[in-house]
């Protein structure tokens, strides 16, 4: 039991929950740049190609109450913790990190992948934070993908 | 501290620095330079009631020149320094029209067309709004290209007497940000798509756009709206 402790804590750390920390880390920025601009602190939103006013004032930004981007912040927040405590040298073999890492972006990659459809095809207008946010989600959620045979490994 | 430590941390620091530059606008009370996100344009009374023209010449007369205006547009330069003037000698001076500027900067392209049209309305303050715009088109190219533009629109304002330290004071607040947001709107809702747009506002039969901006095609379209008029009091 203890050979097996000190094994664990010599492993290295998990390359993939590096990288989705790092990406979390960009995707949250991102989202407050958005936040800040939904709460009027951003002035005119820079945006090089694509109308993120346009966007960002649709009524497709927010659900119900709450704006896209806040949702954003929380995902990518909650994407982050998870993934550097992941690892972390206790945390590095855990498969429920692995299992909601995995599930965190699943569900993130396809609510990107709505407000994607939604920019292209209903708001008719791009706009380049959300498009690179979308981007990094992806990332994420391929970075992710190494955690499902993990946790099916554990499991079975 | 690791490798992995290392790497998130200068995320961090980066993400954090932009996300500051992008806010210090607020954060640190220097200019609005974009529409005000808080109006409802949605609601048309809003931007109706908010909306204001700079108008030259009596505004009650028959015929009204309207231009909707960018002042880092190029065009609107041209139309500014070769037209206007013959606007202002030839139709207001006569009393034939008088001519009203609305503000529609082009926020996507033009960063610097927002906090323009704020500073011209400052200048506005002090009775010298149409020195300042004609001042802002004549220096377009030397303000347009710059990383921040108003050093160049304090420096103008001094140029022409100006009280400076009324002046800075609004022009690094958000005073006017409303008229101009809403004066968007009503370009918006007026079908403009492009500047610099001009409109005939008829007496008693609204608005009619100026398919070309030269002086001679303006000066028709007032003498056909004037034979309209004629027939219909017939």
């Amino acid at each position: 039991m203890s050979e097996d402790t000190t094994v664990l804590h010599a492993s290295s750390p998990p390359l993939n929950r590096m990288v989705i920390a790092v990406l979390s880390m960009v995707g949250l920025f991102v989202a407050l740049y958005l936040m800040a601009h939904n709460l009027g602190l951003t002035g005119p939103i820079v945006c090089g190609v694509g109308d993120c006013g346009t966007v960002q004032s649709s009524v497709y930004a927010k659900v119900g109450p709450i704006p896209v981007s806040a949702i954003g912040v929380a995902g990518y927040l909650i994407l982050l913790c998870l993934a550097y405590l992941g690892v972390q040298p206790i945390h590095r073999e855990s498969p429920v990190i692995g299992a909601f890492l995995f599930s965190g972006s699943l569900v993130g990659v396809t609510f990107s992948a709505y407000l994607t459809y939604l920019e292209a095809f209903v708001i008719e207008a791009w706009c380049q934070y959300c498009v690179i946010s979308a981007i990094v989600m992806l990332l994420i959620f391929l970075a992710a993908l190494p955690e499902v045979p993990r946790f099916i490994r554990r499991a079975s | 501290m690791t490798k992995f430590g290392m790497i998130l941390g200068v995320v961090a620091l980066i993400g954090a620095g932009w996300l500051f530059w992008s806010v210090r606008g607020s954060v640190l009370g220097t200019p609005a330079t974009g529409p005000l996100l808080e109006l409802d344009l949605e609601d048309r009374a809003v931007y109706q009631q908010l909306a204001q023209g700079i108008t030259s010449g009596d505004p009650t007369g028959t015929i009204g020149i309207i231009e909707f205006g960018d002042y880092q547009c190029p065009g609107c330069g041209g139309f500014a320094l070769s037209v206007k003037p013959q606007i202002d000698l030839a139709l207001v001076q006569t009393g034939r029209a008088y001519f009203q500027y609305f503000d529609f900067p082009l926020i996507n392209m033009h960063p610097h067309a927002f906090l323009a049209a704020r500073a011209a309305r400052c200048a506005g303050d002090q009775d010298l709004y149409w020195e300042y715009h004609q001042e802002l088109f004549r220096n377009q190219s030397s303000w347009s290209g710059r990383q921040s533009a108003v050093g160049a629109f304090l420096g103008y304002a001094q140029g022409l007497g100006l009280d400076q330290d009324t002046f800075e004071g609004c022009v690094k607040s958000d005073k006017y940000a409303d008229v101009v947001t809403a004066n968007m709107s009503l370009g918006q809702e007026a079908g403009v798509s492009g500047t610099p747009t001009i409109f005939l506002n008829v007496k008693g039969q609204g608005l009619r756009p100026v398919m070309r901006n030269d002086f001679q095609s303006i000066e028709a379209a007032i003498e056909s709206a004037l034979e309209d008029l004629e027939t219909a009091g017939n």
